[in-house]
């Protein structure tokens, strides 16, 4: 029955006219009715006919009434408010723009903020059960290599303490795509690792046969969505298809969705791996990377013990070390750590900023629409009525901020997938995509803003007598003290979180220019090197690898732009080997220096081709020994405080070293606890398995990349792991300051805008509203300049109040990002000084509009409009 | 209510059916018949009445408006609930004396 009614009611909507004609047609009947009665009675014709109406009442009335039964009046009255909405809001574009856009970029920047710490803090990576999933290795106190052998793999596999246990190591390929050769991350993974991960589907094809990855199988390889869309233009017919990784030719089998990356956030391309029959490289033995699924049943502890006993008992090399385990769910560095709350908490103040300022718009306009309001009251219209309307009006004011703020979060997201650094990026597993509860939780927020904002202009103004506000001219310029107040309170409170903002993004700007402009201790620019392990099998010995080696330095000369070449055994920053002990000096009575040294082995050329500076003493010469060493110039102070270091000797647990020269420190600038470990070099004789190649290039040198491909072409027994330009090391630290402080200095610009916005916005309509006075003070002999000032001063008092209050918050929250911080301390003078000078500027810039509007006014002009 | 009674004797149109009010309260009550429109209008939005065009006894062309199934209902409940209500005022206003007498 019910349906049946409204579906009636709607029938009426577009039945409308058909409807007023029946009713207007029945009436006509009655009142004939009537009057034939009347007739009947014995009253004269037109006597019938005025009696009949009497009788009747109010024609119009019940018209008006009946048809307020109609559902279509209800409708038709909320389009009504729609349409009387979309005029008043597009009479005045230029606040509509202002108040939607802002609306909108709160919204969007919100969003994106949390789609990003959503994704790299808050959730889980995306398999089943991930807390039970960890990287698991064998190592010292420092850590070490992460590597482990296979034969500790198969024990583990066999350790009740696991559900699973796969290996995948990740490393960059060369993969050929049509005539271009790029660079992508290609990880070795067990057969089995999809499985451990769970609910792995490929998107085409198929993964990996639990017997592939042994010798004799063809090649198979999986693809990531990503680089069949981009690489291979969404080829139909691309699983089965052949492609040429690192000059082999693999088979295609599958297509993983773009949202599955593992073990790192960049892995594209997958090959199979049978841990048994792989030896590894130069009979290296550690070639897995263990990711393991802990038994649900096994405490923790019990687990990593009886890890430790298996890995002890199947590989003799682990027995002095520990079980270490990073869990693959809380992957964020501490840097990160740190920073993504602060800038998720900077986020939420740029968020009630511009809700503020949205809010502030629309009370400035309270006296023009209060006014409106009041006329409209006085015409009859009930409160409801108004209030109604004025939630309508901001309803669609909010759907704009809402649908724009949907496109900004959208642009920003894809932005921050196309722009956030690798190192930030590669944290988590998770996808980066749109996260729409954060988007309806903003917009919701917003909405309510500007709700609660629209509402008041109509609540005060029908709360007092129309009459009273419906006098043509405001006398008193002080009206609506109320909504006055609140604007103004608004205010300050964005003045105060910009100048909070500001300072952030200023110290932390000032921290990521001293991190990139640290001194390193040597020159970095055009130097790039490479990481090479020779094939034993082909290069057996030490002659042939010296052959070898001899071969490719003629090699690398060729290529044009290579200007130097050097070798040697780690590379800096932070590529050494690390030497922890008692170190003791030749001193006389000597007290043994317990301290962690970086160690180098490095080639003749080294310390001239780094521009490595050597203080005193020489450099290496070829046939220097592995004795002679030269030290770096904090370590000489470690062991002979204000003596001459060179010529001395030293012994590290039995080793007898002699110093043949000093060299400068290097340095490794990092936010957080990072000290530099004083160096040691020593003089590189003969090859080892692995070597890494330091080239000193010119401008028109090739990337990393191609010498990389042309040594695999010349020299297929070679293996190179690592190659790029030792910036790559530098720019893993700075890549996050320098995220961190430009998301701060975007926040901040737009919480400077919004809040000179509000400013400018709020003075105008205050210096519309005191025309008469400031007409009065212009006739009674005021200048033109003592009116500015007075605006000025009333801009100026809310932006020193905001200051104040700004500045305090600041210092606040500059202590949280003392952690942040490299090279400045909190109280910078130089960054508090740009933040007062851009916050007085902005403000004076603000205020300098509305100021000289009101110095201009003329007198005599101000009498004639009234 | 009334206007449902009134149509409880047949479908009528609107004029017959201010009449019959007057007629039935003795004149009591005279409503302006206009109101009366407003009231039809929702009656048949809650689906109590139905309507069709007819021709009155003058030849004059009239909506006729009739009681349906769910109409009847709502009229029994709605009149046990006056008459409910009209008990519950009686007694209220029976002199004292007769209830303390049982």
């Amino acid at each position: 029955m019910s349906w049946r009614r409204q579906l009636a009611k709607f029938g009426a909507l577009f039945h409308r006219s058909n409807s007023v004609a029946e009713l207007d047609e029945e009436i006509r009947a009655h009142l004939a009715m009537e009057k034939q009665e009347n007739l009947e009675a014995g009253m004269t014709p037109e006597e019938a006919h005025y009696a009949a109406l009497r009788r009747f009442g109010n024609v119009t009335l019940a018209q008006e009434s009946s048809r307020e039964t109609w559902v279509w009046n209800w409708v038709e009255t909320r389009c009504q408010d729609m349409r009387h909405a979309a005029r008043t809001l597009a009479a005045h574009r230029g606040f509509t723009l202002a108040a939607a856009g802002m609306l909108a970029l709160a919204i969007g920047i919100t969003t994106a903020m949390f789609t990003v710490v959503d994704s790299l803090v808050l959730r889980p990576v995306p398999f089943r059960d991930a807390e039970q999933l960890a990287h698991l290795w064998m190592g010292d106190e420092h850590g070490g290599v992460t590597l482990v052998s296979p034969e500790v793999v198969r024990a583990w596999r066999d350790s009740p303490a696991f559900e699973a246990v796969e290996s995948a190591v990740s490393d960059t390929g060369l993969l050929e795509a049509g005539n271009t050769v790029v660079t992508r991350v290609v990880a070795t993974v067990t057969p089995g690792v999809f499985r451990m991960l769970g609910g792995v589907r490929p998107l085409r094809g198929r993964l990996f046969d639990a017997s592939e990855g042994s010798p004799g199988h063809s090649d198979p390889v999986l693809v990531s969505e990503t680089v069949w869309r981009a690489l291979f233009g969404s080829d139909e017919a691309f699983v089965g298809r052949r492609i040429r990784l690192n000059g082999e030719t693999l088979t295609v089998i599958g297509i993983l969705p773009a949202d599955f990356s593992f073990p790192s956030a960049n892995t594209v391309l997958w090959r199979p791996i049978d841990l048994s029959s792989h030896p590894g490289p130069g009979g290296w033995n550690k070639t897995a990377k263990a990711y393991v699924r802990f038994a649900s049943g096994v405490p923790r502890e019990d687990a990593l013990r009886l890890a430790a006993e298996a890995a002890h008992a199947a590989d003799s090399s682990t027995a002095r070390l520990r079980p270490w385990v990073y869990p693959l769910v809380d992957g964020l560095d501490p840097y990160s750590n740190r920073a993504v709350p602060l800038l998720a908490g900077g986020v939420m103040l740029v968020f009630v900023l511009l809700c503020a300022n949205v809010c502030s718009l629309l009370l400035a306009r309270l006296t023009v629409r209060r006014r409106e309001f009041s006329m409209r009251a006085a015409l009859g219209a009930s409160r409801m009525r108004l209030m109604q309307q004025a939630l309508i009006e901001s309803g669609v004011l909010g759907a704009l901020g809402v649908a724009f703020g949907a496109v900004v979060a959208w642009a920003l997201v894809s932005l921050a997938r196309a722009l956030m650094p690798m190192q930030l990026l590669s944290q988590t597993l998770n996808p980066l995509n749109l996260n729409e509860r954060a988007l309806a939780a903003s917009a919701l927020a917003g909405l309510v803003a500007t709700l609660g904002a629209g509402l008041l202009p109509a609540w005060l103004g029908t709360k007092v007598d129309p009459g009273d506000s419906l006098r043509v001219v405001d006398r008193s310029g002080t009206e609506a003290r109320g909504a006055r107040a609140l604007t103004r309170s608004l205010l300050v409170g964005e003045v105060a979180l910009a100048c909070t903002l500001l300072v952030a993004a200023t110290l932390l700007t000032r921290s990521f220019v001293n991190l990139a402009t640290a001194d390193r201790g040597f020159d970095t620019s055009g130097l790039t090197t490479l990481w090479l392990v020779f094939d034993s099998s082909n290069t057996g010995n030490s002659v042939g690898r010296e052959v070898l080696a001899r071969n490719l330095e003629e090699e690398f000369r060729q290529i044009p732009g290579v200007k130097q070449l050097a070798w040697s055994y780690g590379v800096p920053p932070r590529g050494g080997m690390i030497d922890s002990g008692d170190w003791i000096s030749d001193l006389p009575s000597a007290i043994p220096v317990n301290m962690t040294v970086v160690r180098y082995i490095v080639s003749p050329e080294f310390f001239s081709l780094y521009g490595i500076p050597i203080i005193r003493g020489r450099a290496f010469i070829p046939g220097d020994t592995r004795t002679d060493v030269i030290v770096s110039e904090r370590f000489a102070q470690a062991l002979w405080p204000g003596a001459d270091p060179l010529g001395r000797n030293f012994h590290l647990k039995g080793v007898a070293l002699h110093v043949v020269g000093v060299a400068r420190e290097i340095h490794y600038p990092a936010i957080g606890s990072h000290v530099d470990s004083p160096e040691l070099y020593q003089s590189m004789i003969g090859f080892g398995n692995t070597a890494m190649v330091s080239l000193r290039c010119g401008p028109n040198c090739p990337e990393a990349a191609v010498i990389r491909y042309r040594l695999a072409s010349t020299h297929p027994s070679l293996k190179v792991t690592d190659a790029g330009p030792v910036e790559r090391f530098y720019a893993a630290q700075l890549a996050r300051p320098r995220a961190t402080a430009a998301l701060a200095v975007a926040f901040a610009a737009v919480a400077i805008l919004a809040a000179a916005g509000g400013l400018f916005s709020v003075l105008s309509y205050a210096v519309s509203r005191r025309r008469r006075e400031f007409g009065i003070r212009a006739a009674l002999g005021a200048s033109p300049d003592q009116i500015r000032r007075l605006v000025l001063r009333a801009g100026l008092l809310v932006a020193a109040i905001g200051l104040a209050i700004g500045s305090l918050l600041a210092a606040a929250l500059a202590r949280v990002l003392a952690s942040l911080q490299y090279g400045i301390t909190t109280y910078d003078p130089l960054s508090w000084s740009i933040v007062l000078g851009v916050i007085v500027l902005t403000t004076v810039g603000a205020c300098w509009g509305p100021a000289r509007a009101a110095g201009r006014l003329d007198p005599q002009m101000l009498m004639r409009e009234e | 209510m009334l206007i449902l009674r009134t149509l409880c004797w047949g479908p009528t149109h609107g004029h017959g059916i201010a009449k019959s009010i007057e007629r039935m309260s003795s004149e009591t009550l005279k409503v302006e018949h206009g109101s009366l429109y407003p009231a039809l209008q929702r009656l048949q939005q809650e689906g109590w009445i139905t309507a069709e065009w007819g021709v009155s006894q003058n030849k004059q062309r009239a909506k006729y408006y009739r009681l349906t199934a769910t109409g009847r209902r709502q009229l029994a409940s709605e009149t046990s609930r006056w008459e409910r209500f009209v008990r519950a005022i009686t007694g209220v206003l029976q002199p004292v004396g007769s209830e303390e007498g049982q």
